[in-house]
């Protein structure tokens, strides 16, 4: 693609013997490589040298720096645009639905603020039919190249266009090679619960709450037990999260696991809105 | 010299006339004499050379009798840190006595005859160097302006040391003010002499001299030039510096920017015949500083600025945000632009994909870039108009055209990203343009993997910004939403990213 104006900065206005200014250029670089100590700039034509002609610029780094300035000018003012390029074929249509926006949203806070919650957000996806939203797909694949079980669940939750986006830009594609079990892909890894605390694994919620929210307010569980109170709400039973919101939000703001309690709230009420938005 | 003596001050007069505690803390590593040459005193002026970050050393003196200060440093604190070193090696006894050099006499000699002149003497520091005066730090992108400092003083009435604090300074009479843009007109003049002298050495020895791969080659010359109010060059001549050996095609890349870096010495130096718009545009892109609240006091540009875009760039040791803003009655673009040092925060009142009903105030000349003023409404969901990739090329032709020395400039397109070889571009059926990017640097995290994933490698609406070695995407225009693609921050360095 032409326009008169570029046709006339690269080739000349009107004569075909006239030095285009794509050439005229690489005689410049080429003698501003070596120096005009060493070798004469080249002799300007056309437009060019009506430009430059003034009989002031009487060393040749002077001549040779007004025709650099005037060709760049001119070069970029006159910006050249290629010719078209065939397009990329495109990934192959895949019929599932895209994730909401609210779940891209969530799955950015999960990563940034609960990453206990990442994988669980995949499968329900997958499971639940939904298709990874496209602008996830590179940055999932990066997060996940040195981990082929969650690097396999990001192919599947993107689907084809995971595939084709690694065709493009190999670097997405996974660094450790071998067959990963298909099983593996769609279950959740165990989170260490301690004994004591996997009866209310599948405990009512009501009864999660009320136990771990006297626990903390009785200074039972304090910061030391964190870790292992965010894998039990990553893993206690979806319909039990309200009751245990209220009940972590229901602990006395001036005990001294007030600031436990609404951290755990954070997890369960961000867990709960991850599964409504990843619902069918 | 005068009939006026003063005692030589104790280092607690010296602490009393600091602007802040921590001007004393940054003078005191410099109030070792070995800092300093030429260093002397008699009884109504202390002087001395300080070598500081500029190429050159700065001159300093201090009138102790009626108390002012000169000192050629770029700081616009009075009294900067070298006079305070100064006037603590003085109080200290490390000044040896002497006769002023011509330069310090004349400099004392204008500080009487002004003091005569109103009549009696005073503490006044309205012969403050052009330094101090408005202007920005840095280049002239930033814009920040400042008034022009006033001495404090240890002492007051007349200059005797323990008296009374002294009555505010009056602000520079226009002489005055005249005098100093005189004086700085001529230093940056000066500098765009050295400049161009800098070039030619550059043009005559050649773009394969192995002294373009020496930091000093460059950084010697960025220093004159700030030293020369020539801020913006400076900062150019840095950038400069970091296309030596980044590409292959590093040479065509080095000998376009002295190209344009000896269009700009050559106009600057010239840019009193030129018109008007073409020379506030030389003057701001060489450095010359314009106060905000000169920009804010211009006739607002009301439109419905639609946000296109923005990009993060660090630039040394600052990160600059870029929004680019389209009026959608003019069509016309402009820039907003705002700064972050470590761990401070940017611009985050914008958002890109909306529109907002608001005053702009532009720089002079037919600068893009703006300051934003008034709000007249919330923002709304909206994009700007796109074009094909020739038309795209047109308008940023037709930019260039009124400022070839722009290095960046705003565009919508409508193309996809296609790749031919090794290289990335943005294509439509009938043209294609380059990306800055090479698919090395084609990261999972950045713009262009979110570009590609998103539309799939079909075209899409877009805003891109332009650069003489290529464009970057900035957003990605959807029927619903606009993705902000730019390149961002990194968020280590800056607070809200």
């Amino acid at each position: 693609m032409t326009n008169d104006r570029e046709r006339t900065a690269e080739h000349g206005e009107d004569d075909g013997e006239r030095m285009p200014m794509a050439e005229q250029w690489r005689n410049l670089v080429t003698a501003a490589l070596l120096g005009t100590d060493r070798r004469d700039p080249p002799d300007a034509e056309g437009p060019l040298a009506e430009l430059v002609a003034d009989t002031a610029r009487a060393a040749p780094s002077e001549r040779m720096l007004a025709q650099v300035a005037a060709c760049t000018a001119i070069r970029r003012a006159a910006i050249l645009p290629g010719p078209a390029v065939a397009l990329t074929s495109a990934p192959d249509t895949d019929q599932r639905r895209e994730c909401v926006p609210a779940a891209t949203e969530r799955w950015h806070h999960i990563t940034s603020s609960w990453p206990v919650l990442e994988d669980e957000w995949m499968l329900t996806l997958i499971v639940n039919r939904w298709r990874l939203a496209a602008e996830l797909v590179p940055v999932a694949l990066q997060r996940h190249r040195s981990d082929p079980v969650r690097h396999a669940r990001v192919r599947a939750a993107a689907g084809p266009a995971a595939d084709w986006l690694i065709e493009q830009l190999p670097d997405l594609a996974c660094t450790k090679q071998g067959v990963v079990d298909s099983e593996a892909i769609g279950e959740l890894i165990e989170l260490p619960i301690p004994p004591e605390l996997l009866d209310l694994l599948h405990a009512s919620g009501k009864q999660v709450g009320a136990t771990v929210g006297a626990a903390i307010e009785q200074g039972r569980f304090a910061h030391a037990h964190r870790a292992v109170l965010v894998n039990l709400i990553a893993r206690v039973a979806p319909a039990g999260l309200p009751d245990l919101i209220d009940a972590l939000d229901g602990v006395d703001p001036h005990s001294s696991g007030a600031g436990l309690a609404s951290v755990l709230a954070d997890l369960a009420l961000t867990r709960q809105r991850m599964l409504d938005e990843l619902s069918v | 010299m005068v009939g006026v003596v003063s005692a030589r001050w104790s280092v607690e007069q010296v602490e009393s006339v600091a602007p802040s505690p921590a001007a004393i803390t940054n003078a005191q590593p410099l109030s070792t004499p070995t800092r300093w040459a030429g260093l002397g005193a008699d009884e109504r002026v202390v002087w001395g050379s300080c070598k500081g970050s500029g190429a050159e050393p700065y001159d300093t003196a201090v009138d102790h009798v009626t108390v002012g200060f000169r000192c050629t440093c770029p700081s616009r604190k009075t009294p900067c840190k070298h006079a305070l070193a100064l006037l603590l090696m003085w109080a200290q006894g490390q000044v040896p006595d002497g006769v002023p050099t011509a330069r310090v006499e004349a400099w004392i000699g204008r500080r009487l005859a002004k003091q005569q002149g109103a009549g009696a003497p005073d503490a006044s520091n309205a012969d403050a160097e052009p330094d101090a005066d408005p202007g920005p730090a840095g280049t002239a992108d930033t814009g920040a302006g400042a008034a022009a400092d006033v001495a404090p003083s240890p002492g007051g009435d007349g200059g005797a040391i323990d008296d009374e604090p002294p009555p505010p300074a009056p602000p520079p009479s226009d002489e005055e003010r005249d005098a100093a843009r005189d004086e700085r007109i001529a230093r940056m003049l000066a500098g765009l002499t050295e400049l161009d002298r800098w070039l030619d050495d550059r043009i005559r020895t050649g773009l394969a001299d192995p002294a373009l791969a020496r930091y000093a080659t460059w950084d010697h010359l960025a220093a004159r030039l700030v030293d020369a109010q020539a801020g913006s060059l400076a900062n150019r001549i840095r950038r400069l510096a970091g296309l030596v050996g980044a590409s292959a095609d590093w040479h065509d890349d080095v000998l376009a920017e002295l190209g344009i870096l000896h269009l700009l010495s050559q106009a600057g130096r010239r840019i009193g015949q030129l018109p008007n718009s073409l020379a506030d545009s030389v003057a701001t892109t060489v450095g010359w500083q314009v106060r905000q609240a000169d920009v804010l006091g211009g006739v607002p540009d009301t439109d419905d600025w639609v946000v296109a875009g923005r990009s993060d760039v660090r630039e040394d040791r600052i990160e600059v945000r870029r929004h680019w803003l389209r009026g959608t009655t003019s069509g016309r673009w402009a820039l907003l632009l705002s700064f972050a040092a470590y761990q401070q925060s940017l611009d985050t009142s914008l958002d890109v994909g909306t529109s907002i009903r608001a005053d702009l105030h532009r720089y002079p000349g037919p600068a893009l870039r703006a300051l934003a003023g008034r709000r007249h409404a919330e923002p709304v969901v909206a994009r700007p108009p796109t074009q094909t990739v020739a038309e795209a090329c047109d308008e940023i032709g037709r930019m260039i055209v009124a400022e070839p020395w722009l290095e960046r400039v705003p565009t919508t397109v409508t193309a996809a990203l296609a790749r031919s070889g090794d290289r990335w571009l943005l294509t439509d059926h009938e043209a294609s343009i380059p990306l800055l990017d090479s698919p090395r640097r084609m990261q999972a995290g950045s713009g262009l993997a979110t570009l590609l994933a998103v539309t799939g490698g079909r075209p899409a609406e877009l805003t891109i910004e332009w650069t003489p070695h290529g464009v970057t995407p900035l957003s990605l225009h959807l029927p619903d939403r606009t993705i902000d693609i730019g390149p961002r921050a990194d968020s280590s360095f800056v607070g809200a990213a």
